[in-house]
């Protein structure tokens, strides 16, 4: 027979370490709204900045790579 | 005869001294000159003027760093036992967050002046002649840490995809929404490595999956994770913290 007492250490430690499996495994949605992680930030910046900067970029260089293909191509 | 020969030899290297001298007085008075006229050009209250003229200089910086990059010198390379155990994690977002990336429907895409644009899966990817290497990774935030990567030669993967080696640059799209892009000449620098693993295991999730291209001549923040997309150009095609103002070549 196990007393309450082992049952209920070993509850908090399953507990413990499921919370702490969750905080570090990937895969949880990125808060967009959040501010940034690391030092290389600036002041105001969210982590959805990214995102919006890269959708940005994708449609500046579209056209050009589209462009520079086609010129290869001819040559 | 030789008392002569030795003057001619000590008069041909005091020219090449005074000549080494005369270079470096024109760079120091050359920076002077452009810092004078950083100051005098625009007004400090001016933050767009003063952002343009700083973003100029930082150009003018890729493209110095870019002339004084030498292509065969290589970043010094460690013995196992100098490996950082753990390695860190590092991303603008926590490790929690970090994108998982199916493997089954991965592909690579490639656009630009590539010949063959035919997307790449990881299993032809991991079927590419591989390669290792134990390197530091420096990042700007001021650590830096050793860790072993594998996979296959940039130069090998670009010359197989028919990339055009005279163009200028080459662009990264990531998982994780990252951008950034590099030179040509760090490109083809032998120990530029599109890697599939760390310390001999696939990639995990948090260091790149299933790609992290491995620049040891290059800061951190220019080795992307998760890479999606690449795509080679002659237009500057920035990236995310070099649009922030942080230098692009970030290199030695």
């Amino acid at each position: 027979m196990k007393s309450p007492e082992a049952i209920a250490v070993a509850a908090i430690l399953g507990t413990v370490s499921l919370a702490f499996a969750a905080g570090t495994t990937p895969g949880k949605p990125m808060k967009m709204d959040e501010p940034m992680h690391g030092e290389m930030k600036k002041q105001n910046m969210k982590k959805g900045d990214v995102k919006k900067a890269a959708e940005k970029k994708a449609l500046k260089m579209k056209p050009v790579m589209e462009k520079e293909a086609a010129g290869a191509q001819k040559r | 005869m030789k008392k002569r020969s030795m003057e001619t030899s000590l008069a041909d290297h005091r020219g090449k001294l005074i000549r080494s001298i005369e270079r470096r007085l024109f760079l120091k008075q050359g920076l002077s000159l452009g810092a004078l006229a950083l100051l005098s050009g625009c007004e400090l209250t001016d933050g767009e003027g003063v952002q343009k003229m700083l973003l100029a200089m930082s150009r003018w910086n890729d493209g110095a760093q870019a002339w004084l990059f030498n292509s065969t010198k290589l970043a010094p390379e460690y013995p196992e036992s100098a490996i950082t155990k753990p390695f860190p994690f590092n991303a603008y977002y926590g490790e929690d967050e970090v994108r998982l990336v199916d493997a089954a429907s991965y592909k690579l895409e490639l656009s630009g002046l590539i010949r063959e644009k035919k997307p790449w899966t990881l299993p032809e990817l991991y079927a590419l002649p591989q390669t290792s290497q134990i390197t530091r990774h420096i990042c700007v935030e001021g650590w830096s840490a050793i860790g072993k990567w594998s996979g296959v030669r940039f130069s090998d993967f670009l010359a197989r995809v028919g990339a055009d080696a005279t163009a200028k640059y080459i662009g990264f799209e990531c998982a994780d929404d990252y951008t950034t892009s590099i030179d040509m000449a760090t490109a083809l620098h032998p120990q530029t490595v599109l890697t599939f693993r760390f310390a001999d295991q696939i990639l995990p999730p948090k260091y790149g999956f299933p790609m992290k291209l491995r620049i040891p001549t290059k800061l951190g923040f220019k080795n992307p994770k998760h890479i999606t997309a690449m795509y080679v150009t002659n237009e500057y095609p920035g990236g995310y913290w070099e649009d922030q103002g942080y230098n692009w070549f970030s290199g030695s």
